[in-house]
């Protein structure tokens, strides 16, 4: 008999993790719909995001959750610079050029973060760490129920930001017909820079929260989860943004699933089992329209 | 004449390096001097360690060559050590790469290092093939000297493996924690004692699970496993597998972790678990970036170690552990760790057995290992000596436990070390905060 005080307190785990997975495939989705590029080194955007908030929190000592924006803002500029100099001169080109770019990319960043904060595992200890809420049988920390109310709170900015504002809308109209898009005078190539670098600021929201939640971190750190973001938007559907949501949550879930029922050696594993399995019945992914 | 004087040049330049070349040939013993081989990882994910390893053997050569060399020969004529790095990168194809340039390229006479036994027992068949010498100082499975799908008779394993770790950390389990929980307790002794394990799910982290196991059955201790996690390697995030062992009111729980995965796995447990138990650790997790990590959660935490940044055992080696640590802060301005003072170690065991043979002949020199019996250097050793034993030409060491003790001033731990009983300075302690296990 399973007590259900600890699935439940697994669930909280799974969301937790979820939550990360969530910002970096949402990301990566954004940038997908409105390019239609591939990005291997999207992990990398995340770890830079975890170091910025690392090293700007152990300067300062500023509570980390504020340094959130800092980091967002920060991969704002570093996404648009990667974008100009690196993705635009190869739009539109073989998808190769896309591929081998984006894995050149993930060694410059590794190597370059290696040369800046050395290759050394860190962790940085929460202001809030040690603070628990109890609740019925589960006994929850702080900083979780606070990076869930923080992702929650991103998704819904980036919401209002894509349905309510003028750019939002011109970024879903190039998402959707960029040839439509760019016939009522939408600049497209605008719409690239700001999805690019709104897509690196959720990686870089990622890699905030995977350090406030006291997670260990080196330069090696995004290659799996940017693995994982990859099968998630695929699971949910190329482009569709509710997909990363639900597939992200369901990932995260899964996962704890897993190394509780079948041991931690399926953690991986189960995930992409469920995307074989999901692909089966729906190519296009869960969200995916037919027509993509 | 002009055309006589030019064969005369050329003649001349022809000598000089023909006799340059002689004089360059590595003649028994009598080359100018003796070139050890490091296979350390200086980049990739084990570079910590790696680049430990690589500057702790230039200490040692330090040492030696400062007084004069290797003596060899009946001459007595004192021959200088020239160290000669290959980097493994961290990866198996690294590992065959830097293996094969340092005995084809570099032709050295000995090798010394290894890290990580997937990375070591990679290349094994190279070190089979060319019959080198080669004393493995960081790789911790026994399978390095115990396969027998390959010639491993020039290896030489001066390491405590993951048996050696799993025993000694079973019977201070049951010979110290155990009576302290029943006398909290106030259960009788017969009392069987809960133990957790979470392990990496490669051949280190399955090494120490069974290497419990083992000790638990062939001593018929009363032991029992009540939950056995494993997770993959690299893995950073243990909330689930911790709140599996919780579920089970575990006594303690033994980790077969590197350090990188032990320092989150005892903070997600009492910080975010609630998982107040005394947790149990491998000697490769001693190392100053492990108490900077760990913080006050590392309170009550046992590490069963060799060699340690922050404390040494009474008595003779308490000085030449500090006197190592000295020179190789004086030389690299940080500390040693744990497979830096076996690495450094290497070094002498490898002069020692080039002294004793009196040749760099590789079968003499491997006889010369066989053979060899000198005195600890700086690790406790069975018996105070270092010499490889008969069947699987492993060195003895003798391990201790230390027991973690929060400093709130450095906000770090520090360790005390706990057992046994000859090299202990103070006694094991439950914390307040403990909380035993229930059945």
């Amino acid at each position: 008999m399973v007590d259900i005080g600890i699935l439940l307190q697994i669930l909280f785990w799974g969301i937790y993790a979820g939550c990360i997975y969530i910002l970096l495939a949402t990301g990566l989705n954004l940038i997908f719909g409105v390019m239609k590029i591939v990005n291997f080194a999207h992990g990398e955007f995340l770890m830079i995001g975890a170091y910025i908030t690392a090293t700007v929190f152990i300067i300062s000592g500023i509570n980390p959750y504020v340094i959130i924006l800092v980091s967002m803002l920060a991969l704002i500029g570093i996404g648009a610079v990667v974008e100009r100099l690196c993705f635009r001169p190869i739009l539109g080109t073989s998808k190769l050029n896309e591929i081998f770019l984006s894995i050149g990319l993930i060694y410059i960043f590794q190597n370059g973060a290696a040369m800046v904060w050395g290759d050394e595992w860190q962790s940085v200890k929460s202001p809030y760490e040690g603070i628990a809420i109890p609740l019925g049988p589960l006994n929850l920390p702080l900083d979780y129920i606070i990076i869930m109310i923080v992702t929650a709170a991103i998704l819904a900015a980036l919401f209002l930001f894509l349905q309510k504002t003028r750019i939002g809308r011109e970024m879903r109209a190039t998402s959707q017909n960029r040839k439509g898009a760019m016939l009522v005078g939408i600049n497209v190539e605008r719409m690239d820079i700001l999805s690019f670098g709104i897509g690196c600021a959720l990686a870089a929201a990622a890699g905030t929260l995977w350090v406030v939640s006291g997670q260990v971190f080196n330069p090696y750190m995004g290659s799996i989860p940017a693995v994982k973001a990859f099968a998630i938007i695929i699971l949910g559907g190329l482009g569709s943004i509710p997909g990363a949501i639900v597939g992200g949550l369901l990932y995260g879930i899964a996962e704890n699933g897993a190394a509780y029922f079948l041991g931690g050696v399926w953690k991986d594993a189960i995930s992409f089992i469920i995307l074989i399995i999901v692909l089966v019945f729906r190519p296009t992914g869960l969200f995916g329209e037919s027509g993509e | 004449m002009r055309y006589s004087i030019l064969f005369f040049i050329v003649a001349l330049i022809a000598t000089v390096m023909i006799t340059g070349c002689t004089q360059q040939q590595p003649a028994a013993g009598s080359g100018e001097e003796i070139k050890i081989g490091v296979i350390a990882s200086l980049t990739g994910p084990a570079s910590n360690v790696g680049k430990n390893m690589w500057q702790s053997a230039q200490v040692a050569a330090d040492e030696i060559n400062a007084a004069g060399g290797v003596a060899i020969g009946p001459s007595g004529k004192k021959i200088p050590v020239k160290l000669i790095v290959g980097d493994d990168e961290s990866t198996q194809q690294g590992g065959q790469k830097a293996a094969t340039k340092l005995i084809t390229d570099d032709k050295v006479d000995i090798l010394v290092g290894g890290y990580s036994s997937a990375v070591t027992s990679a290349y094994q068949q190279t070190i089979a093939e060319y019959q080198i010498p080669y004393i493995v100082t960081g790789a911790s499975s026994p399978v390095i000297t115990h396969r027998t799908d390959i010639d491993t008779s020039y290896v030489f394993h001066h390491c405590p493996t993951t048996d050696t770790y799993g025993k000694y950390t079973t019977m201070f389990i049951d010979q110290v924690v155990r009576p302290a929980v029943n006398k909290k307790l106030g259960a009788p002794d017969n009392r069987p004692f809960r133990l957790a394990i979470i392990y990496q799910d490669t051949a280190y982290g399955k090494g120490v699970q069974t290497a419990v196991q083992n000790t638990i059955a062939k001593n018929n201790l009363n032991i029992i496993l009540v939950s056995e996690q494993g997770y993959r390697m690299g893995e950073s995030d243990f909330r689930t597998p911790l709140t599996a062992i919780k579920a089970e009111n575990p006594d303690a729980v033994y980790l077969g972790a590197f350090p990188n995965e032990g320092a989150p796995i005892i903070t997600q447990a009492r910080r975010d678990i609630g998982l107040d138990s005394i947790f149990l650790n491998v000697e490769n997790n001693d190392n100053a970036q492990f108490y900077k990590d760990l913080g006050q959660y590392g309170e009550g935490a046992i590490i069963e170690s060799r060699f340690s940044p922050y404390t040494a055992p009474e008595g003779v080696l308490a000085a030449a552990q500090e006197n190592f640590k000295n020179s190789y802060f004086a030389k690299w301005g940080m500390y040693p760790d744990m497979m830096g003072a076996s690495t450094y170690e290497g070094i002498f065991i490898a002069a020692e057995a080039i002294k004793n043979a009196g040749t760099t002949d590789k079968a003499a020199v491997r006889q010369a290992l066989v053979d060899l019996s000198m005195p600890q250097v700086i690790e406790a050793m069975k018996d105070g000596k270092i010499s490889f034993t008969s069947d699987f030409r492993e060195s003895q060491f003798d391990l201790w436990m230390e027991q973690l003790v929060y400093d709130q001033s450095i906000g770090e731990c520090r360790p005390h070390i706990v057992w046994p009983d000859n090299l202990k300075v103070t006694t094991f302690t439950l914390p307040d905060w403990y909380k035993p296990g229930s059945a």
